[in-house]
């Protein structure tokens, strides 16, 4: 999946990745807007950038996020 | 709003359910309970000081001491152990004065500050603006980010993808108006240091002069470091300063900021690479305590195609942008062919433009829908003259007499989307086409150079060839290292590598002084509590946002100067006045649903409020339906809503947006103040039938009760 800037996501399970910390878990099921995504290739396994609704913006792995609106 | 628990607002509820219940008993315990509520209930609202914590143990272990009843102790005891478990949670209260749960109303932070990587207090500059208080502005985004000159124009502005207001039409433009603050106080030299803390003594080396190390470096000579950045370019800045074109980024921008971060004691030592010029055993006898890590990201992919070590003219993005950056401006060819989809790709392009080269051609194999550069940034590309190629792979450079002549492609075409959804490039068969090009610049990515680094050898490396930090507090594997910026997210925004120097420089302090590390996020501070601006609703919908004005683009393909010219005073004070201060809002949507279902009236048309689905705002609708009845303001939990009677009228508020304007009636009678006839009207509408005696009257409460007193009196009973 290929994500863009402005579209809307949930977190909707935990990542495989090694990026995933502990805290992360609390973030599932929270919505939120990409505002950074891979820059440079679109690669699937870069970390993008995301602005959860009330929990502030960090970056993540892809495999956690699905797009919720365009 | 979040549903999440929040601890400080448990134990206020606990004690006032407590108090509430008739089980304490004993006059002193009550006493003592009560003070302990109105403590927490300061801890709740944001006033309450550093005794505060203590002030509430201390209470608890009375309780527990006196022992007056057994419910007493039993509260005491409860207290003290729910206030002991949840220590950092009431600090974090006590210092922020936010609670990102959201269950305490009046220290709910605003989405964009929460949003903000750094956690600037978006709301309150926002507004100082708008007060034409510039100083005052950037010394509350210092607070958080110490370069708000540079942020206000390179920013990726994760702020605006959360504004409110952009649910109602278009999002505040925050990041101008952060630029055009910074720009007026720095022309005013009113942009000034804080007061640094008194020396400690202790040494902390920082590797790369970046926008993480400098941010760091900042935060720690402000808390009394002695702090040396090495840097191995003869500028500071790092990827600002090499990275970022002086059309988007100006040079002097960077010197000025890097300069105040200088003048707080900070050494900085140009041209020196670690395990070059210096070694970690060298640092270490100069003194050097503690170490952080910010080399940034400057090394590029290579196209691994055929042909491409083999030619002159095959310049990397980030090389190229970097002699340039660091004052090369010889056109590097005629024809260029820039090989990539991203922003530095943009950038290369936009470079060669500006030092003469004829054609510039930017070749991606994907579409342009999929181009990840910012929409923005092709747009205006692409009004310069900058060419795009879609759909077209790279296979091979070729060339002539050692110097690259062209670049052989395919065209693809996009495949059905695949398991993950992602539709990828496949080769048309027989499609290969040679692009003349003297000049190849890959820009499909940048990555770490680790040179110097082996000597930290604790430090841990992840699978990205990225530093590995716990991203809370920065810090690496190693004691006493840690990381930050591109070295530690791989490529990522200029904003992200400040948060991460901030977090850092709290993580070494933290580290020296023996403190625990925190296990969560920060969560932002609250640095004002502004009043709003009064503006009519139909102001505040018809305030649009402010279009920037843009260099020619006959001037922009010829020079460097920067494309974005700023707002002017006007701009920027209309702009600050269309926030919609969800810092006071918290958007918990009550106001609404007393309105729509206890009161019957559906005047507040606010769609803005929900963030998943959020739905038709109309401010100005609010004057046609609403009767002034100020349920909506009785029941709003921090004041947001607010009514008020003044000069002769009824006057309902949003955080200082007029959203109904009444005339007030006054009773035939007395004079008391009736409201305005609307609401009038529906108290008579709703009471007719039960009390009838106003008879049309205009007259109050207490001369309609008198007056029907008046007329049962001269009831004469009927005859037995």
């Amino acid at each position: 999946m290929t994500f863009r800037q402005g579209q809307k996501v949930e977190i909707f399970q935990r990542s495989t990745d090694e990026s995933w910390e502990d805290y992360m878990e609390a973030f599932i099921g929270l919505h939120g807007i990409i505002t950074d995504p891979d820059v440079s290739k679109n690669d699937p396994d870069a970390l993008i950038e995301v602005s959860l609704d009330e929990k502030g913006t960090h970056r993540l792995p892809q495999d956690c996020l699905r797009i919720i609106e365009q | 709003m979040d549903s999440q628990t929040c601890s400080v607002k448990k134990l206020h509820d606990q004690i006032e359910q407590t108090l509430n219940n008739g089980s304490l008993s004993h006059p002193r315990c009550r006493q003592r309970a009560t003070e302990i509520f109105d403590l927490v209930h300061d801890v709740s609202q944001g006033l309450a000081g550093d005794d505060h914590f203590d002030s509430i143990l201390e209470l608890a272990q009375n309780l527990v001491d006196e022992g007056l009843t057994p419910a007493c102790r039993e509260l005491g005891e409860h207290v003290a152990a729910f206030v002991d478990q949840h220590q950092e949670e009431f600090i974090s209260h006590i210092r922020t004065h936010t609670c990102p749960t959201g269950r305490c109303p009046m220290l709910t932070p605003a989405p964009c500050q929460m949003a903000c990587p750094a956690g600037i207090d978006i709301p309150s500059y926002v507004t100082l603006v708008g007060q034409g208080k510039y100083a005052e502005a950037i010394s509350v985004i210092r607070r958080d980010n110490p370069f708000p000159w540079v942020c206000g124009l390179v920013c990726t502005h994760p702020c605006e993808f959360m504004c409110v207001r952009g649910r109602m039409d278009k999002s505040i433009a925050i990041m101008d108006l952060k630029g055009f603050a910074a720009e007026k106080a720095m022309s005013a030299q009113s942009y000034q240091n804080p007061e640094p803390g008194p020396d400690n003594g202790r040494k902390i080396c920082i590797i790369g002069g970046g926008p993480g190390g400098l941010t760091a470096a900042y935060y720690l000579a402000l808390r009394g470091y002695r702090v040396t950045v090495i840097e191995a370019l003869p500028v500071a800045g790092g990827m600002m300063m090499v990275g970022i074109p002086r059309y988007r980024l100006p040079r002097e921008v960077i010197d000025r900021e890097v300069a105040m971060i200088e003048s707080l004691g900070v050494e900085i030592r140009l041209n020196t690479r670690l395990g070059k010029d210096v070694t970690i055993e060298s640092l270490r006898s100069e003194g050097f305590e503690g170490f952080l890590l910010a080399i940034g990201a400057h090394g590029s992919y290579k196209l691994m195609i055929p042909g491409e070590d083999d030619y002159e003219g095959v310049i990397p993005a980030v090389s190229f942008l970097r002699r340039v950056s660091l004052g090369d401006h010889r056109r590097p060819g005629k024809k260029v062919a820039v090989v990539g989809g991203g922003n530095v790709a943009i950038d290369a392009a936009r470079t060669c433009l500006r030092l003469g080269c004829e054609r510039v051609t930017i070749l991606y194999r994907r579409t342009h829908d999929q181009m990840p550069a910012h929409h923005e940034e092709v747009v205006e590309a692409e009004e310069e003259g900058v060419s795009f190629s879609y759909l077209t792979i790279p296979k091979q450079v070729q060339g002539a007499d050692g110097r690259a002549t062209g670049i052989v492609c395919v065209r693809a075409e996009l495949s059905e989307p695949d398991g993950s959804g992602r539709r990828r490039p496949v080769p048309v068969e027989g499609s290969e086409h040679v692009i003349e090009a003297d000049v190849i610049i890959p820009a499909i990515g940048q990555e770490i150079r680790p040179q110097g680094l082996e000597a930290f050898e604790e430090v841990d490396w992840t699978r990205r060839n990225t530093i590995r930090v716990h991203t809370v507090t920065m810090q690496t594997n190693q004691q006493g290292v840690f990381a930050v910026g591109d070295a530690v997210t791989g490529p990522a925004t200029v904003v992200e590598a400040i948060a991460g120097g901030k977090k850092a420089a709290s993580a070494i302090h933290r580290h020296f002084e023996g403190i625990a590390q925190p296990a969560l996020p920060r969560v932002p501070v609250r640095r004002r509590r502004l009043p709003h601006f009064d503006l009519p609703a139909s102001l505040k919908t018809d305030l649009d946002r402010p279009k920037m004005h843009q260099l020619s683009n006959d001037r922009r393909r010829i020079t460097f100067q920067q494309v974005h010219l700023g707002f002017n005073e006007q701009q920027a004070h209309e702009e600050s006045k269309r926030c919609l201060r969800c810092d006071i809002c918290i958007r918990c949507g009550r106001c609404v649903e007393i309105c729509r279902d206890k009161m019957g009236i559906e005047a507040l048309c606010l769609g803005y409020l929900d963030f998943d689905t959020p739905g038709p705002t109309d401010l100005r609708i609010t004057a046609e339906r609403c009767i002034a009845c100020g349920a909506c303001a009785t029941n709003c939990p921090t004041g947001a809503m607010q009514m008020t009677d003044r000069d002769g009228y009824r006057e309902l508020s949003l955080c200082g947006t007029v959203l109904n304007r009444l005339q007030l009636e006054y009773c035939e009678v007395c004079g008391a103040v009736l409201g305005p006839a609307r609401y009038h009207d529906y108290i008579v509408k709703r009471v007719r039938d039960v009390s009838p005696t106003s008879n049309g009257r205009r007259i109050c409460l207490e001369c309609a009760r008198r007056q029907s007193g008046g007329q049962h009196a001269e009831i004469t009973p009927p005859p037995r």
